[in-house]
């Protein structure tokens, strides 16, 4: 069972370095690896409203962590992670982290996800001096410019003038050309900071903002809403939404027949496979932005047989069955993590922290350099769009050509279909 | 009302405050102390935790407990005393104990306010009406960009402030002295003429009233004081996690605990909410570290239902009876 983590890592470790007694020189290297493993603990929203994401997390360290063990630990030392679940409840954070730094002694941290749950961390982290990992923030270190903050997210540091490039990329795809755009996000900071980037890219195209509004979270019903945006008529729809909304809306949309040019944007919902099985058509010619996709230009190295094996015990972890968003990422992560401290060769966290904004990583989501407030050197936002869908049937997400990636160009795997809507 | 009411032994009470006083100022430095024998970190960031609810449970206690008035809004006012802190601090550069006075003041008044607003509404209707009001604050603070708004507001606090050993250190202080000091105010209220007057209006509003309480001026005072309180209880919360957003200070969990620590500890008491909230968020910050899952409010739900059935008032009640 995922929540009783740590007991079942130290099952695994233990188990680990008893197989490597036959695999090692000799038992007693073996039984001193057993004796000291090296722990990597975090909080993590293994329940709560964030939960699908946090378990999906959860799963990619944890096969991370049984095949670094299976080749003979790191440092030469088993891996032992040390979880919490924060409930997706920022008030459990300062108390888990204080928990794995001060008891628990653990050797690494990395961070919950995601912005909400990192920011209450920073503190204690920053406090001890130790190099922090984190994994899908939204400019948390924008505020702390803790300089031993390395955050794995393909948004980069400036998302105002990063974040939307790619959908403007789309829009001048359209055969016509697009005059008019209509902007809404949910209150929340991701979206909000998704619009303002969209409103930006508006603003420097002359594209005229016919409807600018942003929603509460707690919204259900978003058919005014989306009449509104209609009766604008906007050639393109930028929409920043969380899931629960970005259901709402794609719903309402589908219901009233609304087919703009281009309708997307940042939703967060459709990259996870229950909203891709559940919404099923709706999807049809979605632009959206994206993290991973499985065509031919994202094969890195690794990620098929990573995904392989998410994918073989997502059921049984209840999480994402697909990992197509953030797991790869997380692996990625561990990955960095590991080829930082075999080439330190000992856990020093000043040592970590310089290691990791020196050198660009070899990782299955391609390469990952960290620049200096610890977001990735250089963004990558993809911008997808579901192409050829006609049900909820899942495999055609494991394949290519149900998500092409539109932009950036270095990435780009098909062409833009206009306008959006299922087919007929 | 009970026949202690009918007399006013006012020299007798003031002979009761003084033991109290040394008695809460020991048991704190007894914790304090041994919390810094122990010499680590997590015991005072658990030590916060629970303090935040022995605050949070006895500011409640004042109005549900003795008054009999059931707020289901302590999240809304605990959230506004937040951010209050976090107003001072930008607008003004207030740290810390200037922004738990003014949270004071703000949440304090917002009780007054709350209070003259609903107040003649009763039972159920009343408990509706601060439910709304955390609804209605949580809109405000959602569409507030100057405190954050959606996005949350960061607060950059010091690694350290001399002469204590740490932060964690620092804010645990504050937060046992805040829990000793609320402590003493519920006690005094309730053996004063005004908690009295509130026990008089729990048992019969209608016959309290006629014997001359007034009643609406008491639960005045009872609204005012209780907001302060748990507004007090919230002002160090944006310093102790060093980022809010509107979830988390308005967490359906602060609204279940504090009206569920009273109840457990046995509300009408002033140390009913101390046992409640210490009992229960002692467990909920164990099961955190342990079984590690969102069971937290499943086990507060749980032992809320077995008390409910098996001693409905509480701890205290329970062993009282006996």
């Amino acid at each position: 069972m995922a929540l009783i983590t740590r007991r079942r890592l130290g099952q695994a470790a233990l188990a680990s370095a008893i197989a490597g007694a036959g695999q090692t020189p000799g038992l007693f290297p073996a039984f001193a690896q057993s004796a000291n493993p090296l722990r990597i603990g975090y909080g993590m929203a293994l329940s709560g409203g964030l939960a699908g994401n946090g378990r999906a997390t959860n799963l990619a360290y944890q096969i991370w962590a049984e095949e670094v063990n299976a080749r003979g630990g790191l440092l030469g030392r088993p891996v032992q992670l040390v979880v919490y679940d924060d409930q997706t409840n920022g008030g459990t954070v300062p108390g888990i982290y204080t928990k794995l730094l001060d008891v628990d002694k653990v050797d690494i941290v990395t961070s919950p996800y995601a912005t909400a749950m990192i920011a209450p961390a920073m503190p204690v982290v920053m406090q001890r001096q130790v190099t922090f990992l984190t994994i899908f923030g939204a400019g948390v270190n924008e505020s702390f410019k803790y300089d031993r903050h390395f955050n794995m997210n393909v948004v980069g540091d400036n998302m105002k003038e990063t974040y939307a490039k790619g959908f403007f990329e789309v829009i001048d795809m359209l055969p016509s050309p697009a005059r008019s755009i209509a902007i809404t996000a949910v209150d929340n900071e991701f979206a909000q900071k998704a619009a303002e980037s969209a409103r930006h890219f508006a603003n420097q195209r002359k594209l005229r903002i016919v409807y600018d509004r942003s929603y509460p979270p707690t919204t259900v019903d978003f058919t005014p809403t989306v009449r509104a945006i209609q009766s604008a008529r906007p050639d393109v729809v930028f929409i920043a939404s969380y899931p629960p909304d970005t259901n709402g809306i794609l719903r309402a949309v589908s219901e009233l027949r609304f087919q703009p040019q281009i309708f997307g944007g940042a939703m967060v919902g459709p990259q996870l496979a229950a909203m891709q099985a559940q919404l099923g058509p709706i999807l049809n010619n979605l632009v959206n932005w994206d993290t991973y996709s499985p065509e031919p230009t994202m094969q890195f190295p690794g990620v098929a047989a990573f995904q392989a094996k998410y994918r073989e015990r997502a059921p049984a972890a209840q999480t994402d069955l697909l990992g197509n968003y953030i797991p790869p990422y997380a692996y990625a992560q561990m990955q960095v993590l590991e080829a930082a401290l075999t080439r330190i060769g000992k856990v020093d966290q000043a040592a970590l922290a310089a290691d990791l904004r020196a050198n660009t990583f070899e990782t299955i989501v391609g390469k990952v350099k960290f620049g200096p407030t610890g977001e990735w050197a250089e963004s990558r936002n993809l911008y997808c769009q579901f192409q050829n869908i006609t049900d909820g049937d899942l495999e055609r997400y494991k394949k290519p050509g149900a998500k092409v990636i539109l932009a950036p160009a270095a990435l780009k795997s098909g062409s833009l279909r206009a306008p959006y809507g299922p087919p007929a | 009302m009970s026949a202690t009411t009918l007399t006013d032994p006012r020299g007798a009470d003031r002979i009761r405050h003084l033991p109290f006083w040394l008695g809460a100022v020991g048991v704190a430095l007894a914790v304090f102390l041994a919390l810094r024998l122990i010499g680590n970190e997590y015991g005072y960031y658990a030590g916060y935790f629970v303090l935040q609810y022995v605050v949070l449970a006895s500011a409640w206690n004042i109005l549900g407990g003795y008054a009999g008035y059931v707020n289901f809004g302590a999240a809304g006012f605990l959230a506004a005393g937040a951010y209050t802190a976090i107003f001072v601090r930008k607008a003004f550069g207030f740290d810390l104990i200037p922004g738990i006075l003014c949270a004071a003041v703000v949440t304090g008044l917002l009780g007054l306010g709350t209070g003259y607003l609903t107040l003649r509404l009763r039972g159920v209707y009343f408990s509706i009406a601060t439910l709304c009001l955390a609804v209605v604050l949580q809109t405000l603070v959602v569409n507030w960009d100057y405190v954050g708004g959606s996005r949350g507001a960061y607060v950059i606090r010091p690694m350290t402030i001399p002469p204590f050993a740490s932060y964690g250190e620092y804010i645990f202080l504050v937060m046992l002295a805040l829990a000793v000091i609320t402590v003493g105010i519920a006690r005094t209220v309730e053996v004063s003429r005004l908690g009295r007057g509130l026990q008089a209006i729990r048992d019969n509003e209608r016959a309290a009233e006629a014997v001359g309480v007034p009643t609406l001026r008491l639960k005045l005072m009872a609204t005012a004081l209780c907001g302060a309180l748990m507004g007090v209880a919230g002002a160090p919360l944006p310093y102790y996690s060093g980022y809010l957003n509107p979830d988390a200070a308005f967490s359906l969990a602060f609204a279940v605990n504090a009206i569920a620590m009273p109840l457990i500890g046995g509300a009408g008491t002033w140390a009913g909410p101390v046992i409640g909230a210490v009992l229960l968020a002692s467990l909920q910050q164990a099961a955190t570290v342990t079984i590690s899952s969102a069971l937290n409010l499943w086990i507060v739900g749980w032992i809320l239902v077995i008390f409910v059935t098996i001693a409905p008032r509480g701890i205290l009640g329970w062993f009282g009876k006996r």
